[in-house]
């Protein structure tokens, strides 16, 4: 596999950024302020923090979902307009169409970019097989389950061969045994991509299982960055196993000695 | 299937509806025949029955039943398409949908009926009048599904499309416009019920063929039997019609979950 990109340089940085929403009762709430943050080409980057943080925020900042009030968002060094093509976002919630099968589900970015559909069709298979689900192509999503669907989101993801894959808590709603599946799985199609990867997650053991890098958010309003932890755990990596490590429960407890204060003041707040 | 009812218990279903149908005619037969009904007034189903078969053998019935047809079949088409069209275009521009939101409430609420007479006028005895009256009552309920239906979709959704490369013209053909078929296909058998409507009613308060236009000649001559056996080919009509559009629906809804199509028995 080619790598996506040289190694060293930025693939995404944020310098100063802020945005913030317009609340019902006509208030400002600065969701994010003075937040800046570098991702390295082929880095795994994990960003952990206080529910209702704003980690999400930033993830569509990068996306070019939403655009910042302030700062700027650069991506491979030039400056972010509009959506981020270089890009793909792993929502956290369900967003496969439900009238179109697994297969045609993750065609549709090579649809979009206008690909025959033949060729199309062939390499949506041949990701379907790589992420576990051969035999299911015919599937309807409610025909699958919860797992299963997010194996066919991953692959519609990565079908488009981005160069920075975005993920917001994507596996918050599978139970543990499936959650620890998909991980490893990620694991392994990132080895042999190595993508850049920008992983938003409230799970901290989850955090450190899978990156390179963690990234502790403080809580909003007006949440930056606070803390970085590199993580430099042996790869290739087993989620499970790799949690027995000393050296996981080491810097498990220091990243949660900043974490901790960090949810307590979120809970105060919303309490 | 969901319907409540096991298949081998199906059958004896089947046979308690076929045994209701059997005592309400019983009933009307002997009632007209020992003069507790004024037969008059109601005719009884032998003599119903009788005009159906004479209508079917001498081969009039056809032409009454292809135009309402085609009436029917038009007003779904044009009512639908006006519908899609303008229901999307008030879902994409809230501007629109603002300035004409009280017009369209309120040429919803009026009743269409007095409208047929204007139509009338204006497109003549033919089947363009009952068209026109068809499309008004179609119009309402697919521009009100198509409105919901791109409104309600998911956010998530068009960003991730979006997020694949999406153009706005991608947006609209593979996620907006299949969202909106959903709600759109969920009121088939109303809208198509409605096209009927139109066409029936229409040819009922003016015209030369059609089923309705036979019922009111019927009625116009106090022949009470013909009525009836307007309304037993009406009746069948429906029923076709109906069952071609489950037929449809099964189709295009293939990749729901059971539990969403609701199963006509």
């Amino acid at each position: 596999m080619k790598l996506a990109s040289p190694p060293g340089t930025c693939a995404v940085r944020l310098r100063a950024c802020r945005r913030s929403f317009r609340t019902p009762d006509g208030g400002v709430y600065v969701a994010l302020d003075a937040v800046d943050l570098e991702v390295r080409a082929g880095e795994f980057v994990a960003l952990v923090g206080p529910t209702g943080c704003g980690k999400s925020t930033l993830l569509n900042l990068v996306a070019g979902l939403l655009a910042p009030d302030a700062g700027q968002v650069e991506v491979f060094g030039s400056p972010l307009e509009g959506i981020n093509r270089r890009a793909a976002y792993l929502f956290q919630q369900d967003v496969l169409l439900p009238w179109k099968t697994a297969e045609e589900n993750v065609m549709l970015g090579l649809v979009f970019r206008r690909l025959p559909r033949e060729e199309a069709r062939r390499q949506a298979r041949a990701w379907l097989e790589r992420v576990g689900l051969r035999g299911f192509e015919n599937r309807y999503p409610h025909q699958l389950s919860g797992g299963m669907r997010k194996r066919v989101a991953l692959a519609q993801n990565l079908i488009v061969n981005p160069e920075i894959l975005l993920m917001d808590e994507p596996f918050a709603a599978l139970d543990v045994q499936t959650r620890q599946l998909m991980e490893n799985d990620l694991l392994r199609i990132w080895q042999e991509e190595r993508k850049t990867v920008l992983f938003v997650t409230h799970d901290l053991e989850e955090a450190i299982a899978l990156s390179d890098r963690v990234v502790v958010l403080s809580a909003g309003p007006a949440a930056r960055p606070v803390g970085e932890f590199p993580v430099d755990l042996p790869r290739p990596r087993d989620v499970t196993e790799v949690r027995l490590d000393p050296a996981f429960g080491e810097l498990f407890r220091r990243i949660w000695e900043l974490l901790r204060g960090e949810v307590l003041r979120a809970f105060r707040i919303s309490a | 299937m969901p319907s409540g009812f096991p298949p081998d218990r199906r059958w004896g279903l089947r046979v308690v509806q076929a045994a209701v149908l059997v005592a309400f005619l019983v009933s009307w037969e002997a009632g007209s025949r020992l003069r507790w009904l004024d037969p008059f007034f109601f005719s009884r189903p032998s003599s119903v029955a009788e005009r159906v078969a004479r209508w079917f053998a001498t081969g009039e019935v056809y032409g009454h039943i292809s135009v309402t047809a085609l009436e029917t079949l038009l007003a779904f088409l044009a009512g639908s398409f006006l519908g899609v069209v303008v229901g999307f275009a008030f879902a994409m521009s809230p501007a629109l949908s603002r300035v004409f939101d009280p017009y369209v409430k309120v040429a919803n609420a009026m009743p269409r009926i007095v409208l047929a007479p204007i139509f009338t006028l204006w497109f003549g005895l033919g089947v363009l009048s009952k068209v026109a009256f068809g499309v008004t009552l179609v119009f309402f309920v697919v521009f009100f599904n198509t409105y919901q239906g791109v409104r309600e979709v998911d956010r998530n959704v068009l960003n991730n499309a979006r997020m694949l490369g999406a153009s706005d013209r991608d947006l609209v053909r593979h996620v907006l416009l299949p969202s909106a078929l959903v709600w759109i296909l969920s009121s088939l058998h109303t809208s198509v019920g409605l096209a009927l409507v139109g066409a029936v009613v229409g040819e009922y308060l003016g015209s030369a063929r059609g089923l309705g236009y036979l019922i009111q000649q019927a009625e116009a001559l106090f022949d009470t039997t013909g009525v009836f056996a307007g309304l037993v080919v009406l009746a069948g009509f429906v029923l076709a019609v109906d069952l071609l559009v489950s037929f449809v629906e099964r189709r295009l809804l293939r990749w729901k979950p059971p539990s969403h199509v609701e199963e006509v028995l």
